[in-house]
């Protein structure tokens, strides 16, 4: 559904991205783990159209994809950003009509909006609230109601548990599962490599802008390198917090 | 309550109402590019231009001037985006770049006006309205200070349709938040550029022609939006509630001081609020906080 072939990303002098090359199955659930500054929201970026790259292609169900922002929405890929920005100053509702920006379809607009508040309850409670008012994991839980209100086919989702607790961060990994359950493709990007690895089909590892290892994420989660770099005694540590 | 205070507020809604038009081009623009955008100024002397000769040269009916006003300001405005931010935009310039190169747009607009056959010269718009003033008790209503204020209104009470409940709207105000949130959700935010400065420059013909009308019109016209300015950083700037609330108040103010203490005080009291807003609230009254701005 989604194919990359050697992507480079340069910001100035800071090669970002050194050839990443992947590829996502529609229906998949694809992780991609790696540490701070390894590059995996510039990769999330250049696919959105939000970072230029001068090289490499992106193929999207067989066709180059647009380097355009917008037109990649339209498309059917859609992106929920780290740290979640959400436009704080609108209400719930309001952020939710952002995302359905480029839809003019007014039953399906419907129709996902009770989908989401189905999905995210709380958002139903707080419709008309501001935005800059809820919690954090309340934050995200809009941020990917947004995202899911373009009605995309595959969903970018860069580190959606990062700054929530731990009975949050299950919350969100159930919902992400739910979404893969309604037809959804997911794209995922995350420091916690325990929990990105055990609901993905399939995983990259990125460092340093390379791609250094990838397989299914039944057995990345058992490789011993793996264990040793992101499942490790301080990793799980960070994780527990 | 006396006559003169009367008066005075009656006056100080009027001009207020005119530097709210103006204001709120500020804010806009600021409201999503983060920059004084000083070229507005210029924006305004030229409607102010179109709508005296739509007048005396074209002779057109009186409304159709004010239409023709507010288009050519409209215009020129997207066409100063498109020559001069939108190269800077493109290449993410520093923010000082964007003022300076507003600044340096308002002055070449001002020399290009007197360098033309148009000249230094102050004009005085036709007389439209009979001068003698619609009297409500012992209370003088000056016709063209009831148009600036019943055009203002108007033009005002539609922006804030325009924000407030269309998608459009939504999409200027989730635009001024995060430039990268709309862009993630398919906004084309060289779209959302273009509007601001259309709806800025429509807004800024008709307070141009409004002021031309009621002072005369010359090249320097458009220094009154440091005015529009004050009050924009009064109210907040960015926040369009902020720029109208500043607008007026700043316009009740002005006509205060120079009711009561001398016309000579009213600018210096003006900027001393501003100063004063700058020292002690530097957000104004509803701007939006930095953590705002991501
Ligand atoms: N806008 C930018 N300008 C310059 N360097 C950047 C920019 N964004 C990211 N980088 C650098 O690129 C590298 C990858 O960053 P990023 O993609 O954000 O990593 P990750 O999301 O994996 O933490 C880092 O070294 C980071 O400092
Ligand atoms: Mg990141």
């Amino acid at each position: 559904m989604l194919k990359i072939n050697n992507l480079s990303v340069f910001y100035g002098g800071i090669h970002a991205l050194k050839g990443v090359s992947l590829n996502v199955e529609q229906g998949q659930i694809v992780s991609i783990i790696g540490s701070n500054g390894a590059g995996k929201s510039t990769l999330i970026n250049s696919i959105s159209g939000i970072v230029k790259y001068k090289e490499g292609e992106i193929f999207y169900k067989g066709e180059k994809l647009s380097k355009q922002a917008h037109k990649i929405v339209k498309s059917g890929i859609c992106q929920v950003p780290e740290g979640r920005i959400i436009f704080a100053n609108l209400t719930v509702m309001e952020n939710l009509r952002m995302g359905s920006f480029l839809r003019s379809d007014t039953n399906g607009i419907d129709k996902d909006l009770n989908r989401i508040f189905d999905l995210f309850p709380i958002l139903k409670e707080r419709e008309k609230q501001v935005a800059g008012t809820l919690s954090g994991g309340e934050q995200q839980m809009l941020a990917m109601g947004r995202g899911l209100m373009s009605n995309p086919d595959l969903i970018l989702l860069d580190e959606p548990s990062l700054g929530l607790a731990p009975l949050l961060i299950n919350t969100i990994f159930d919902i992400i599962i739910e979404i893969n359950n309604m037809g959804k493709t997911i794209l995922l990007v995350e420091q916690n490599a325990f929990k990105a690895l055990s609901i993905a089909d399939y995983a990259y590892v990125l460092e340093q802008g390379i791609i250094t290892m990838e397989g299914n994420a039944n057995e990345l989660i058992k490789n011993e390198k793996i264990k040793e770099a992101y499942l490790g005694k301080k990793n799980v540590d960070f994780i527990s917090v | 309550m006396s006559e003169l205070f009367l008066q005075q507020i009656i006056n100080g809604l009027s001009i207020g109402s005119v530097y709210a038009l103006m204001a709120v081009g500020y804010s806009l623009v600021y409201s999503i590019m983060n920059f004084s955008n000083f070229a507005h100024g210029g924006v305004i002397m030229i409607g102010a231009y179109i709508g005296y000769f739509s007048l005396t040269f074209l002779k057109v009916p009186f409304f159709i001037a004010f239409v023709l006003s507010a288009f050519g300001s409209g215009i020129l405005a997207v066409v100063m985006e498109k020559i001069v931010y939108r190269p800077l935009r493109k290449r993410n310039a520093p923010f000082l770049y964007f003022i300076i190169s507003a600044m340096g747009a308002s002055i070449f607009l001002e020399n290009v006006v007197i360098a033309s056959p148009i000249g230094p010269t102050f004009r005085s718009y036709p007389t439209v309205f009979s001068s003698e003033p619609i009297m409500l008790g012992s209370v003088a209503l000056g016709r063209i200070d009831l148009l600036m204020f019943v055009i203002s209104a108007i033009s005002l009470m539609v922006l804030v349709y325009i924000i407030e409940k269309t998608k459009i709207g939504l999409s200027i105000r989730a635009t001024s938040y995060s430039i990268k949130g709309s862009t993630l959700m398919g906004v084309n935010v060289d779209k959302v550029i273009f509007i601001i400065f259309v709806l800025g420059g429509l807004l800024a013909g008709l307070a141009g022609m409004l002021f031309g009308m009621r002072y005369t019109v010359y090249p320097q016209i458009g220094n009154i939006t440091t005015k529009s300015f004050i009050a924009a950083v009064f109210g907040g700037l960015g926040s369009l509630p902020g720029a109208v609330i500043g607008s007026v108040l700043l316009g009740l103010i002005e006509t205060m001081v120079s009711g009561y203490l001398s016309s000579q005080y009213r600018d210096l009291i003006a900027f001393a609020l501003l100063i004063l807003v700058l020292v002690v609230k530097p957000t104004g009254l509803m701007g939006k906080t930095t953590e705002d701005k991501a």
